[in-house]
């Protein structure tokens, strides 16, 4: 099984005034390819830090970080940018939606900075909507939508690219169990079936225990438990 | 990102916000349509004074004049080659033939020859008595070719019309003149008959002869001429100096009269030879720009030779200096709405700070992000453009009609104050985008630049 994804005594550090945050404080961790990995803790562990820095979103300040053998440490901006779209697709909290488009255009959109040109990239994005079960809400704004269906948007527009790695941020942070069930059984099948790696970001363990097949926990920037599911 | 989604994605963004969009865009507006009605004006003036004098017949025309003696032409050569520190001869002063040439009909078909020159003819005034029932004046009587009808000062013709030929007995009045000669109303003249007294050289032996200088004997002569029209006195020079002259009659006519010339005394010897010359003759070339290498060349020729092209080159730079004056004002209002445009964009980027976040994070770059909003300004500064031009149109057809409604109550006749080029209007928009992409530059790279992280926390 090979790598997706590498870290090495990864450290981020950020200066509040006179107080330096160990945000992250020497994490070395490896996700294979087609893992459902499971990043736990409380607030401010250092979970989601680590999930931005794996995105690109955000530079280490020291240790390495490699995905599929590419330093995201050497990276430009540009190349970062390239490395967002290609590489990984992210799901949030809050899903993130643009308001004033619709469930096809935020998912097309993605594929807009990927230069997909217009046709195909809405054809693509009516069959992810149908895929995460959002076929008749194409047209719809994401006011119009409830949580569940704008965290499937989310989803559908976190695979545009068809990326190899989903990277989800609490992303049944605001939605109510059953929901929450039914958002996280869906990146279960994607796991299963398409081996899409998947780093999920969570503080509930026992609602993510039965998708994840490993959990890394994280206290304080530091990993402080592991466990094979 | 392709291009097209980048207008298509900007287009959407300021729909969203359609009155900030339109208001920084009339704001736009309002400055580009300053600048064009300015400028306009500039064009318009321009186009009032140059083109007046360009439809005089001055600038397309050169006076040429007997070349200068030769001592003092060779004194001129001399001192010009010193300066120019050149052993080289010049060609001038060794030619015989250009010592001294004088202006006579082979010289006059010499000038209809040469490259670029569409008409020679001679300036003549003969000197005449006028007669008009009791009025009697010494004054002169200048020729005028056919071919200067409706130029210059013969535009306006207060009343009658141009010499139908140049063969009748027909004559033209200075306004002023014929004021001078009627108490009832000027255009009474036009139909009735004025006598001018000439003189003529004769052979001896016949009645009527006065003894001059010389031996030369004179006839005074009288003839009648038809007042056919009446020009209004305007500023001619050069070519169409008759227009200042109270009497004009056809050239033909004048070259049968004016048999001698007594406007000076080196002229009036001339005259008495058998060969006639010519004070000065008329050169017309096809166009103003032709006058500088036509006159260039008659000066080679050994004639003398001005032209008022230099006046236009400087008046042309007043312009341009005026032009740029004022497009320097209509500026300031662009100015003020570029402002406009950096502010909207601002608050714009400050709106949609998370959405330019999560653009970033699911893939846009620092340069799509930038493009975006540039592409923004420039839709921004196109609208503006666009209206401001419409704009600007409006405004000056209603400050035309104004100004023109005041100069034909003031008895002024009317002019066109306000003159859209194409260069202006496409300017305009062009100058329009790029303001609004210098005053968009500043916060689409602000934008480009937002930390993905903080702009997605950013509510």
């Amino acid at each position: 099984m090979t790598i997706a994804l590498e870290t090495q005594d990864l450290k981020k550090h950020y200066s509040m005034g006179p107080v330096v945050v160990r945000a992250l404080d020497g994490i070395t961790l490896s996700v294979d390819r087609g893992e459902f990995l499971g990043l736990l803790g409380t607030s401010g562990s250092g979970k989601s830090t680590l999930l931005n820095l794996i995105a690109g979103l955000d530079r280490p300040t020291s240790g390495t970080l490699t995905v599929f053998d590419q330093s995201l440490a050497s990276m430009s901006r540009e190349e970062l940018s390239v490395h967002r779209r290609r590489n990984v697709g992210m799901i949030f909290q809050s899903f993130n939606l643009i308001s004033t488009m619709t469930a096809l255009e935020n998912v097309a959109l993605s594929m807009m900075f990927a230069g997909v040109t217009r046709r195909q990239r809405e054809r693509r994005a009516r069959e992810l909507l149908d895929q995460v079960g959002l076929g008749g809400r194409q047209l719809h704004r994401p006011k119009e939508l409830s949580g569940g269906e704008q965290q499937r948007v989310s989803i559908a527009r976190a695979l545009a690219n068809n990326p190899e790695i989903l990277l989800a941020d609490e992303p049944t942070g605001n939605l109510d169990s059953k929901t929450a069930r039914e958002i996280l059984a869906v990146l279960h099948e994607l796991n299963a079936r398409d081996n899409k790696t998947i780093v999920l970001v969570t503080h509930d363990s026992i609602l993510a225990a039965p998708f994840v097949r490993r959990t890394v926990t994280l206290l304080d920037g530091r990993i402080v438990a592991e466990t094979r599911l | 990102m392709i291009i097209s989604d980048t207008v298509h994605l900007a287009l959407r963004n300021l729909r969203e916000a359609v009155l900030r969009t339109a208001l920084t865009s009339l704001g736009v507006a309002i400055g580009i349509a300053s600048l064009v009605g300015m400028v306009s004006f500039g064009v318009a003036l321009q186009e009032q004074i140059v083109g007046n004098f360009l439809r005089s017949g001055v600038f397309d025309s050169i006076t040429v004049m007997p070349g200068m003696p030769a001592a003092a032409r060779n004194l001129r050569l001399k001192t010009a080659r010193r300066e120019l520190g050149a052993a080289t001869k010049s060609k001038g002063a060794d030619r015989p033939e250009a010592a001294h040439a004088p202006l006579d009909d082979e010289a006059l078909k010499k000038l209809a020859a040469l490259d670029r020159v569409i008409e020679v003819y001679p300036n003549i005034r003969v000197p005449v008595e006028i007669k008009y029932g009791q009025f009697s004046e010494f004054s002169g009587a200048v020729g005028v070719p056919m071919s200067a009808r409706g130029e210059g000062a013969f535009q306006n013709i207060a009343c009658g019309q141009f010499f139908p030929n140049d063969t009748g007995d027909d004559c033209m009045l200075n306004l002023d003149f014929a004021r001078r000669i009627t108490d009832e109303d000027v255009k009474d003249l036009i139909g009735k008959e004025l006598t001018l007294g000439f003189a003529n050289s004769v052979n001896k032996g016949q009645a009527n002869l006065i003894e001059a200088m010389g031996g030369v004997s004179f006839q005074r002569l009288e003839k009648k001429f038809r007042i056919v029209g009446i020009v209004e006195r305007q500023p001619g020079l050069g070519a169409l100096a008759g227009a200042l002259s109270p009497v004009m009659i056809p050239l033909a006519k004048a070259r049968q009269m004016g048999t001698f010339d007594v406007s000076s005394p080196q002229n009036f010897l001339r005259t008495l030879s058998d060969k006639r010359t010519y004070t000065a003759v008329t050169v017309k070339v096809r166009s103003p720009r032709d006058t500088d290498e036509v006159e260039q060349k008659i000066k080679d020729m050994g004639f003398g030779a001005f032209s008022i092209a230099d006046a236009l080159r400087g008046q042309k730079r007043a312009f341009i200096l005026l032009d740029l004056l004022l497009g320097l004002v209509g500026s300031i209002a662009l100015t003020v709405a570029s402002l406009g445009i950096v502010n909207t964009m601002v608050m714009s980027i400050l709106e949609r700070t998370r959405e330019i976040g999560i653009m970033k994070a699911i893939g846009g770059s620092d340069e799509d992000i930038r493009k975006i909003f540039l592409c923004e300004a420039a839709l921004i500064g196109l609208m503006g453009g666009v209206m401001g031009d419409l704009l600007g149109w409006f405004v000056g057809r209603v400050i035309n009609f104004g100004a023109n409604y005041y100069l034909q109550s003031q008895g002024a006749p009317g002019a066109n104050l306000f003159l859209i080029p194409w260069w202006l209007s496409s300017g305009g928009i062009a100058f329009a985008m790029a303001v609004s992409l210098i005053a968009g530059s500043f916060p689409a790279l602000r934008a480009a630049r937002l930390d993905p992280i903080q702009a997605l926390r950013h509510d």
